[in-house]
């Protein structure tokens, strides 16, 4: 057998095609046994150069390519990015949107709902990598529901395209809010058996208590943003520090990691990480719910200021002759923090669009996190920062 | 000389010599028939249900609705076979047809074939698949490990007594035997994977091997309890010992006799679900980390081979389980009639007895493997060397006392001893009688305890646990 040797160490090449590496990310990782003793992130198996396509197309027809950015919230690339246009577009008094108050509102209750759709892949993708193939399954049936509900409203189940610049493509369809409010319920009860059945299981806790545990400092020092963060204990979240949309009419808390698993817990560990998850899925549920309470009836209008959902034709005229100048806004996205910078020079396509991404941060603490690990452990470091590789490559 | 291996091959030899075999050949293909007998006949068609049920369970418990319909009509699937050539749409309107006929329609358009299918076709795929080895691969180790799998898991069934006199031979050193040939396992999945060149299938093998030879340890001690309880080696004896005359059986059988025997019971099932790689101690496949373990580089019929060992092991523990704890083939009820049948009809009913308890056995292994996530490598050591081990000794040694003490009492199979049968010696007995019960009321206890612990998620703050298990689950 020809095992390569270096000193003692095995080189396992991890990916690009691996069942727990979530796309294609290759890890280069020294092992010394089943011990790791050093792991490097080798990315780029799914770059598409989307910054540089944003900057041959025009402003609108930029959203269809955000869905690719991060493909398991669509709905958040969507927002970021028209929240990002929209305020480049408000740096004039020419061209500022008023968006009608019905669209803000369909567009936070939309984020939210991916959110939960996103974390709950992104917990059951945890548990199938340490071995529990059932909560998956569970866990991808609530977001199947949510599927349902976006593809009732604009046609696709995965890369929706339905939010642009000036508000929403098209209003709910009839009904839409009685749906959503019947699957937060079925939510709520579905959680409570998938943490009976998985999130409180001791082999599962065991697994993940103490593991790769992340300081504060060193999660603000590597840039971690959104749950990666929060699961250090450090208390920042954009929806309510720097509210955009509707998030400040909304009551919410921010879940905060603080050793969860007890005893064998460290603060910051993959347990942390994963609660906090959870929790923000019973954030989410709440915000829905006040949404909803909120949110306007449809006027039936399509620009109406309270009740319509899009005002396309101010939009179109605005973003024939965008202000020049530069402006970076940031969402947060169940990825953490999303932000897009875009430079015009008042023409109609953008002279630089830039994307900065959670999950590429969350693979740079990699190299100093892993080593020290098993090869099980890395596994459930990976699941535990919910990476999405496209978000990582662009 | 002549070759033997029981009452069974014998009479079946002694039928060719009468049809005019020469005596060795018949011999020889006595023992081979009645080798092949049950490994064919029972192991072969039960790991085929076992993995057509491991579907429908896991679908059943992941609420996928797709296994558990199997809609396809039976009309569907002959008229698609028979008529390959045509286009879809003539085979679709054939159906059609036939389903709207006047009389046999509404008969044959139920007839559904419940996924049934599946199982032919799952061997049909296997064989059809390209058997490819990796460059550099080992190729006698790698071609060879296979039939190794399936020999240690076949050859535990020699021993194995189906009925009374339906087993192919019952050596006075069976348990011993057992554990030598269930050792091969392990060799087998170190060979497969240090031969495939591979460093998953590697790590894979050397993972397995360290698991089954520390599970080994409270296996064999879990044996050695049983075999000092029943007085006897042979499995035969071990079953026997556990007759127990009138309509409760089941009062007989090993499990019921001690609190410790519960224990020993929980202790070798678990080590037995380790022994065979299933979850949550499926390490050396482990899918998520390992890609496929030591069988990552093998296709077709030969992972198919690693698949039926695996069932076949499956199939075994359940069946060394009830030998050991359940009575074996014996009926928990009204064991003494089934006794006194004819020997066919005996062969049959205790056949189809232990036909149960197998399934019911790989029931319980199922339901464990799609429900709890894996345990990581030095959990799976930790759980073998100092929960295990120390409990299997705590078993052993508390039977050997209780053996001693309660000698006396009737009903417990026990060396017998007059001398002990004096009044201190009643007393010391109604004594251990009485802290056996208060061991197994213990043992209800913490059970219960660490299950209501486990409910609240032990060390959660209060509040999240209430957010994350609603308030009737806390």
């Amino acid at each position: 057998m020809n095992i390569e040797r270096d000193g003692d160490f095995i080189t396992l090449s991890m990916g690009p095609h691996h069942p727990a590496t979530h796309g294609v990310l290759r890890l280069e990782v020294t092992t010394d046994g089943e011990v790791i003793a050093a792991c490097k992130p080798d990315i780029g198996y799914l770059h598409r150069s989307i910054e540089k396509i944003g900057e041959n197309l025009e402003w609108y027809q930029f959203v269809p390519y955000t869905d690719r950015v991060d493909y398991v919230c669509s709905m958040n690339s969507n927002h970021a990015w028209v929240c990002a246009v929209e305020s480049l577009l408000a740096s004039s008094d020419e061209t500022r949107l008023q968006i009608p108050e019905r669209a803000e509102y369909i567009r936070i209750l939309f984020a939210e709902l991916n959110r939960i759709s996103s974390h709950m892949v992104g917990l059951g993708a945890m548990t199938m990598d340490l071995g529990a193939f059932t909560p998956f399954l569970h866990a991808v049936g609530q977001r199947e529901l949510v599927n349902d509900i976006f593809e009732k409203t604009c046609g696709a189940r995965l890369t929706y395209n339905y939010m642009c610049v000036g508000g929403v493509t098209s209003d709910l369809y009839p009904g839409a809010e009685q749906e959503v409010r019947s699957f937060l319920d079925g939510l709520e009860k579905a959680m409570r058996e998938f943490n009976k059945l998985i999130s409180t299981n001791n082999i599962f806790r065991n697994r993940l208590a103490g593991v790769a545990p992340v300081s504060a400092a060193d999660a603000v020092s590597f840039g971690l943003v959104g749950p990666n963060l929060r699961g250090s204990g450090v208390d920042f979240d954009l929806r309510r520090d720097r509210p955009y949309g509707f998030y400040d009419r909304v009551k919410f808390e921010v879940p905060l990691g603080r050793r969860y698993a007890g005893e064998k817990g460290l603060l910051g560990d993959c347990y942390d990480r994963f609660v906090v998850r959870l929790l923000e899925v019973v954030e989410s549920i709440k915000i829905c719910r006040q949404i909803l309470d909120q949110m306007p009836p449809s006027s039936g209008k399509e620009d109406d200021p309270v009740g319509g959902w899009c005002v396309a034709k101010a939009a179109q005229k605005a973003l024939r002759k965008p202000p020049v100048g530069e402006t970076y806004f940031r969402c947060e996205n169940p990825r953490g923090e999303t932000g897009y910078h875009l430079v015009s020079d008042g023409t109609k396509f953008p002279y630089r669009v830039r994307i900065r991404t959670g999950s590429f941060t969350a693979l740079s603490i990699f190299e100093k996190l892993v080593p020290g690990l098993m090869i099980a452990d890395l596994v459930a470091v990976i699941g535990s920062f919910d990476i999405v590789l496209p978000e990582v490559d662009r | 000389m002549t070759i033997s291996v029981g009452p069974v091959s014998d009479s079946i030899a002694g039928w060719l010599v009468e049809r005019g075999l020469p005596p060795e050949i018949a011999a020889v293909a006595a023992v081979l028939l009645v080798c092949a007998g049950p490994v064919l006949g029972i192991a072969f068609p039960i790991a085929g249900v076992a993995q057509y049920f491991e579907r429908k369970i896991a679908a059943g418990m992941q609420r996928r609705k797709g296994p558990m319909v199997g809609a396809t009509g039976v009309v569907r699937l002959v008229v698609d076979l028979a008529f390959f050539w045509m286009p879809r749409w003539k085979r679709a309107a054939l159906v059609a047809r036939i389903e709207r006929a006047p009389v046999i329609g509404p008969i044959l358009g139920k007839v559904r074939q419940l996924g049934l299918g599946s199982i032919a076709a799952d061997g049909v795929k296997m064989f059809l698949k390209e058997d490819m080895s990796p460059a550099g691969a080992d190729k006698l180790l790698f071609y060879g490990s296979t039939y190794l799998a399936l020999l240690g898991a076949f050859l535990a069934f020699a021993v194995f007594p189906f009925s009374q006199w339906f087993h192919m031979g019952d050596t006075p050193v069976a348990a011993l035997y057992l554990g030598a040939v269930t050792g091969l396992v392990a060799v087998s999945i170190l060979k497969a994977g240090w031969s495939s060149n591979n460093k998953w299938s590697y790590f894979g093998g050397i993972r397995s091997v360290a698991m089954i030879v520390s599970y080994e340890t409270p296996i064999t001690l879990c044996i050695a309890a049983i075999v000092m309880w029943s007085g006897t080696m042979s499995l035969q004896g071990i079953i026997a010992a556990q007759y127990h005359a009138g309509w409760f059986s089941f009062l007989g059988w090993n499990l019921f006799q001690s609190p410790l025997m519960v224990l020993l019971a929980g202790v070798y099932y678990v080590a037995a679900l380790a022994e065979c790689n299933r979850a949550p101690f499926d390490l050396a496949e482990g899918e998520s980390e390992l890609v496929g373990g030591f069988h990552t580089e093998y296709s077709g019929l030969r992972w198919g081979l690693f698949f039926i060992a695996e069932y076949t092991d499956m199939i075994l523990v359940g069946g060394l389980f009830a030998t050991l704890f359940l009575g074996g083939y014996q009926s928990p009820i009204g064991e003494q009639w089934i006794v006194s049948l004819p020997p066919l009809g005996e062969a049959l009913a205790h056949t189809a007895i232990i036909v149960v308890k197998f399934l019911l056995s790989i029931g319980v292994m199922m339901w464990i493997r799609w429900t709890l996530p894996r345990f990581r490598i030095d959990q799976v050591m930790g759980l073998a060397w100092t929960k295990l081990v120390p409990l299997a000794l705590v078993g052993l040694f508390g039977l050997a006392v209780t053996q001693v003490m309660v000698a006396s009492r009737s009903g417990m199979r026990t060396v017998e001893h007059g001398r002990y049968l004096s009044a201190p010696v009643v007393a010391m007995d109604l004594v251990s009688v009485a802290v056996s019960w208060v061991v197994l009321g213990g043992l209800v206890a913490v059970l219960v305890v660490l299950a209501k612990r486990h409910a609240k998620g032990r060390g959660m703050p209060e509040d999240v646990s209430k957010v994350l298990l609603g308030e009737e689950g806390a």
